[in-house]
């Protein structure tokens, strides 16, 4: 097992111990990773590894899977977010999740965005409302595309804009962390970029963790960079070390496209 | 090549020379065109199977129209009054403040009575329907003044007239029906009552709205218990329902019940309804309970599957953002899935509306002459009163019960239409 | 009236109840901010309206269940009540009267004695009710206040309403089990009285079918035979209807699904699924009024002296047109769940259409037809209106399509409607025959469903 390295700060997401099961199959094996506020951090490794299922389970979208099953400590400011004390709704806002498919609700443009702060109660009236959206749509890089037509349906933007809006939709319940499944997987190099140009904006404001199994995209994103193999995580550290003198074997195999 | 194993005969292994098939050859020829024969002859036979069930349909539509059109006429026949000198008693003062009690004293029947005996040498029972007092009432208030002039009135004519003018009637009713013809006194005109009045004794003087109104209740308390029912459990059962024992049943039992004869929802409403619960007989109330249960399969059946089709990204966007799974469910998914369940829903009412057997079994077969004023009337609905009509002897009821089903099929129609169209505009490919 | 009253006054208080909390949470939610709250103020409103209208509506549903034995209780001791008589049967006829006058959907009394307890019944009826109303709003009140000083920013408020919604989800799947359960209830316990007058096997074996004559005093035993019954549902629904139906059905499928240019298809098909949706009693009245004189006719021009005009054959024959929608929807599932490349696997050596789908895709697809035939004779065992109105009611054990066979259905509809008598055989036997066909419907539906299943996974 690795250890995380030390921060001088306390990390904003750690991660324990962890293992996950379905049913008796066991997916991820006695995962420890921190996660902080000020770096993009990537998940690689081949397919099939456990990163996505690893990225899951910290905003415990693993539990609408019946037989899904988490063992060890996550915290999230240092609260257990399984604990029962911990309400998944709110944990949800605050560790939002951008998905491998853009999947904007049917609905036009501006209620994509305003769902989020309607339910959790985040604006107090149209106006306000109104604010959120725009700020959202701002941040996401897609306002002067949609500004025009925020009343037309989310699903007749293109996929690279689908995606900026789940990412503004994300944004718009002023989350701390943001999870990223493969966000650029079913998009063009085009869009690809302009999703990358964000992630490296939206840096520093949030913790993102972006699962990816591009690695140039990972180079280009992330500070620091965690390789899964075979439900365990295998080495992490900074991007660069990684990339450039990775400690073990297998990483500098999947690294150098011996396998994945 | 098998083809070449199949031609050796040698026995010894070695393939024998592979003889060429003769494609040209007269015996291949004509194979080939009894082939083709057969495909032909295959082919005409398919196409006779859809022409003879459309032609069925077409067939059972038409003989319906054709005897049923001629329900919502009724011929009438020129009286000609003379007021002044008629047996009518009637109190001018009277007839100024409450002109329905001068008239109902007035002895009407009387004066119909005369005026057909003389004008035409026949009663008035045998020449005119019983509701033509009524209309001569009606007449007469609507223009009081007639009563002071002789008058011609149009009065609705008896079933016997009716029937010989329509088809063909009993011999002194067709002797009698061609020489008024002859004169010109004969007409045919919109019959009103057949559409705002109720069940009555003689076929000129019987409605379907009393039926319609009782089958627009039954099927209020049908669609208020199961679709919020059935939308429910279709919910649970794709959302949130575990795998246990305890879902297997629900599914088990929910797809059994859709196959359930209708009769034997009526033995059960006879059962309990009627027997455990003593809820009153005939009552749209029970009926309407009944046909709920019916129809409460189909709308979880068609609620899945419009749920199912709900893309699991959907869900996966809500919950991502914080969204309960209540919240997911009531905010994203049922609304996605609502036309599928309308369509389903739309679908399972129209069934029930047709529904006759189970509404038997509760005895919502009672002679209902008024409409329904509740939920716990006694009343009938239009496919009782369909197979009612359909048991009465007299001939003046065919054009009756086939007038009816028109009416039965035009909102069935309607509703089906409804649903297709629901099903084509909302349904998407995600 | 004070029932429409007190259910509004529950409602209102409800509403006032979610205005309050809704408002109570929004203030104390500026106070502490968002993040220290854990429901949404309208959630709050929501529970606090719960609480205020769920326990007071079942105190109402229980209430109302047990006030009229209060009622009755009251009046009893009243003065004027002593002088009834002691047996419960007339008693209970006086009190029902005096309550019917005192409700007003009776003008006036026929026992003298009931007058005078018409003013007893009302005033404790009017108490009685009076004390319900109060003793509810009292309750709503109360939940709704304990409910309202429950609201705190840290107060779980969405769990609980959610809770409340998932057990109204589940409630709703258990309707489906408790009407399963009510139709095998009711269908056993009627029944186990039928067999205790009848012999099962009797009825089962029996092959003389007079319920009349039974009910006329003849004795149970040798009336209830219901094997003409069986047969005759036999003939109708699973031979004749099915001679008709299964040819024309799968060879209308077959010909939509292969052949057919797809604007035809698209025009064919709503128009069979028309026929599935004309009401059964329609076809009934079609099968009565014109298919049975024609096929009399008919049968009279060939000599055939005793042909019936209700004939087994009009009626078979119409439930065939009316399943032909049945058959060829279910064909038409089964042969499109023959894979492609079966079809192109034919096709590509030399066969013609008629070939590849006599020789590959009709054996490929037919335990899916054959379940489907199944489902179909179960609908058609099943169907009652056509048998009711054209079949007849003479139980005859016949091979003659045109002579009269009546049905298990034909004859549960004739036992049922006219008097009720639920302590004689005659009316019984109905649930007895509703069971069997509850039975055989079932067992059909279950194989059917089977092979069906089989086959589809043979596929996937």
């Amino acid at each position: 097992m690795v250890m995380p390295d030390m921060q001088s700060s306390a990390p904003k997401m750690s991660a324990r111990g962890v293992n996950v099961f379905y049913g008796d199959k066991q997916a991820i094996d006695n995962v420890s990773i921190d996660v902080d506020l000020d770096h993009v951090t990537a998940f690689i490794g081949p397919s099939g590894c456990g990163k996505s299922t690893f990225l899951r389970t910290l905003n415990r979208m693993n539990d609408t899977v019946a037989s899904a099953r988490v063992e060890g400590e996550i915290t999230l400011d240092g609260e257990d977010i399984y604990s029962s004390g911990m309400d998944v709704v709110q944990l949800r806002a605050r560790v939002g999740m951008v998905f491998q498919k853009p999947n904007p609700f049917p609905k036009s443009i501006y209620e994509n965005i305003a769902y989020g702060p309607r339910i959790h109660g985040l604006a107090g009236n149209k106006a306000d409302l109104d604010q959120v959206v725009e700020k959202s749509l701002r941040r996401a890089g897609l306002w002067e595309e949609v500004k025009d037509r925020l009343n037309e349906s989310g699903t007749a933007l293109s996929g690279g804009q689908q995606q900026r809006l789940c990412i503004a939709r994300a944004i718009a319940v002023d989350p701390e962390v943001i999870l990223m499944d493969e966000p650029c997987s079913a998009l063009d190099p085009i869009a690809t970029a302009k999703i990358e140009e964000l992630i490296l904006e939206l840096r520093g404001n949030y913790a993102i963790v972006i699962v990816t199994h591009n690695m140039q995209q990972a180079a280009r994103v992330s500070q620091r960079t965690a390789f899964f193999h075979l439900g365990k995580l295998v080495e992490q550290g900074p991007t660069t070390e990684i990339f450039t003198n990775p400690r073990e074997e297998r990483t500098k195999d999947y690294i150098t496209g011996r396998y994945g | 090549m098998s083809g070449e194993t199949a031609l050796d005969q040698s026995g010894l292994g070695v393939p024998a020379e592979r003889a060429p098939t003769d494609w040209r050859g007269d015996a291949m020829r004509r194979r080939i065109a009894r082939r083709y024969a057969s495909e032909r002859r295959f082919r005409l036979l398919g196409m006779a199977a859809v022409l003879a069930s459309a032609g069925f349909l077409a067939f059972l539509l038409i003989s319906m129209m054709g005897n049923g059109l001629r329900g919502f006429t009724r011929t009438e026949v020129a009286v000609p009054i003379d007021f002044p000198r008629s047996v009518a008693m009637i109190d001018p003062a009277v007839l100024q403040t409450n002109p329905e009690q001068a008239l109902a004293n007035a002895n009407l029947p009387a004066v119909l009575e005369q005026a057909t005996t003389q004008a035409f040498g026949v009663s008035d029972t045998q020449l005119l329907s019983p509701n033509a007092v009524l209309a001569l009432r009606d007449a007469i208030i609507r223009d009081p003044a007639i009563l002071d002039q002789k008058v011609t009135v149009n009065l609705p004519a008896s079933t016997g007239i009716d029937v010989a003018m329509k088809s063909e009637g009993n011999g002194t009713d067709e002797a009698l029906a061609s020489r008024l013809d002859d004169t010109g006194v004969i007409s045919t005109a919109f019959n009103l009552g057949f559409l705002t009045g109720s069940d009555g004794t003689d076929p000129t003087m019987v409605g379907i709205w009393g039926a319609l109104k009782g089958s627009l209740i039954t099927m209020v308390i049908t669609l208020a218990l199961s679709f919020p029912i059935g939308v429910f459990a279709a919910l649970y059962l794709e959302e949130y329902a575990p795998r246990n024992r305890w879902t297997d049943l629900i599914e088990v039992s929910i797809n059994n019940l859709a196959a359930v004869p209708s009769i034997i929802f009526g033995l059960l409403g006879l059962a309990i309804f009627l027997n455990v619960m003593h809820l009153p007989r005939s009552a749209p109330l029970v009926g309407g309970m009944t046909l709920a249960l019916m129809t409460m399969p189909v709308i979880v059946i068609a609620g899945r599957n419009a749920i199912k089709a709900v893309p699991p990204s959907i869900r996966d966007a809500a919950l991502g953002i914080g969204a309960s799974p209540v919240q997911v469910v009531f905010h994203h998914v049922l609304p996605l899935a609502l036309p599928g369940i309308l369509t389903g829903t739309i679908i399972g009412m129209a069934r029930a509306l047709g529904e006759t057997a189970p509404l038997l079994m509760i005895g919502m077969r009672a002679f209902v002459s008024q409409p329904p004023g509740g939920f716990t009337d006694p009343a009938t609905v239009l496919p009782v009163q369909i197979f009612l009509w359909s048991d009465e002897v007299g001939r003046g009821f065919i054009e009756k019960t086939s007038a009816a089903i028109i009416v039965l099929l035009a909102f069935l129609l309607t509703m089906n239409s409804i649903a297709i169209y629901l099903r084509n505009k909302f349904e998407k490919k995600w | 009236m004070t029932g429409v009253m007190i259910v509004l006054i529950i409602g209102a208080l409800g509403v006032i109840g979610w205005i309050i909390a809704r408002a109570r949470a929004t203030r104390l939610q500026a106070e502490v901010g968002r993040l220290a709250t854990n429901s949404r103020p309208t959630q709050h409103g929501w529970y606090v309206a719960l609480w205020t209208m769920l326990p007071a509506f079942a105190f109402l549903a229980v209430w109302a269940n047990v006030m009229p034995s209060l009622i009755a209780d009251t009046v009893l001791a009243t003065p004027a009540a002593q002088t009834l008589p002691v047996d419960d049967f007339s008693r209970n006829a006086i009190l029902a009267e005096a309550q019917s006058i005192a409700s007003g959907s009776q003008a006036a009394a026929f026992n003298p004695q009931a007058t005078e307890l018409v003013e007893p019944y009302r005033a404790a009826t009017l108490r009685y009710s009076t004390m319900g109303a109060i003793l509810a709003a009292i309750l709503a009140f109360a939940c709704g206040a304990y409910a309202l000083s429950r609201v705190r920013p840290s107060f779980t408020a969405r769990y609980r309403v959610e809770k409340v919604v998932m057990w109204a989800l589940l409630g709703a799947s258990l309707i489906a089990i408790i009407t399963t359960a009510g139709i095998v209830a009711s269908l056993v316990f009627e029944s186990m009285r039928f067999f205790s007058m009848v012999n099962p096997l009797n009825f089962l074996f029996g092959l003389n079918w007079s319920p009349q004559s039974a009910a006329m005093g003849y004795g149970n035993e040798d009336a209830f035979g219901a094997v003409p019954l069986f047969w005759g549902t036999i003939f109708i629904g699973a031979i004749i209807a099915m001679i008709v139906a299964i040819p024309l059905g799968l060879m209308s499928a077959i010909y939509l699904t292969q052949y057919a240019r797809p604007n035809t298809r698209k025009w064919m098909k709503p128009i069979l699924e028309v026929l599935a949706g004309v009401p059964t009693v329609v076809y009934g009245y079609f099968a009565a009024l014109t298919v049975a004189p024609a096929l009399r006719n008919f049968a009279a021009s060939i000599g055939i002296s005793n042909a019936s005009s209700e004939s087994a054959l009009a009626a078979g024959l119409v439930m065939g047109i009316m399943i032909i929608p049945f058959v060829s929807s279910m064909a038409d599932d089964s042969i499109a769940a023959v894979p492609q490349s079966m079809r192109d696997g034919s096709l590509a050596m030399g066969a013609t259409t008629s070939e590849t789908i006599r020789k590959v895709l009709i054996p490929a697809a037919l335990p899916g037809v054959v379940g489907g035939v199944l489902l179909a004779v179960s609908r058609a065992i099943g169907e009652t209106m056509i048998v009711v109105m054209a079949a007849g009611l003479a139980a005859n054990l016949t091979l003659n399509p045109f002579a009269s066979v009546t049905t298990v259905t034909t004859q549960m509809v004739q036992l049922l409607t006219g008097d009720q008598e639920f302590d004689s055989a005659k009316t019984l036997a109905a649930f007895a025959l509703g069971l069997v066909l509850f039975i055989v419907t079932l067992l059909l539906n279950i194989v059917a469903l089977r092979v069906v299943k089989k086959y589809r996974e043979a596929y996937e």
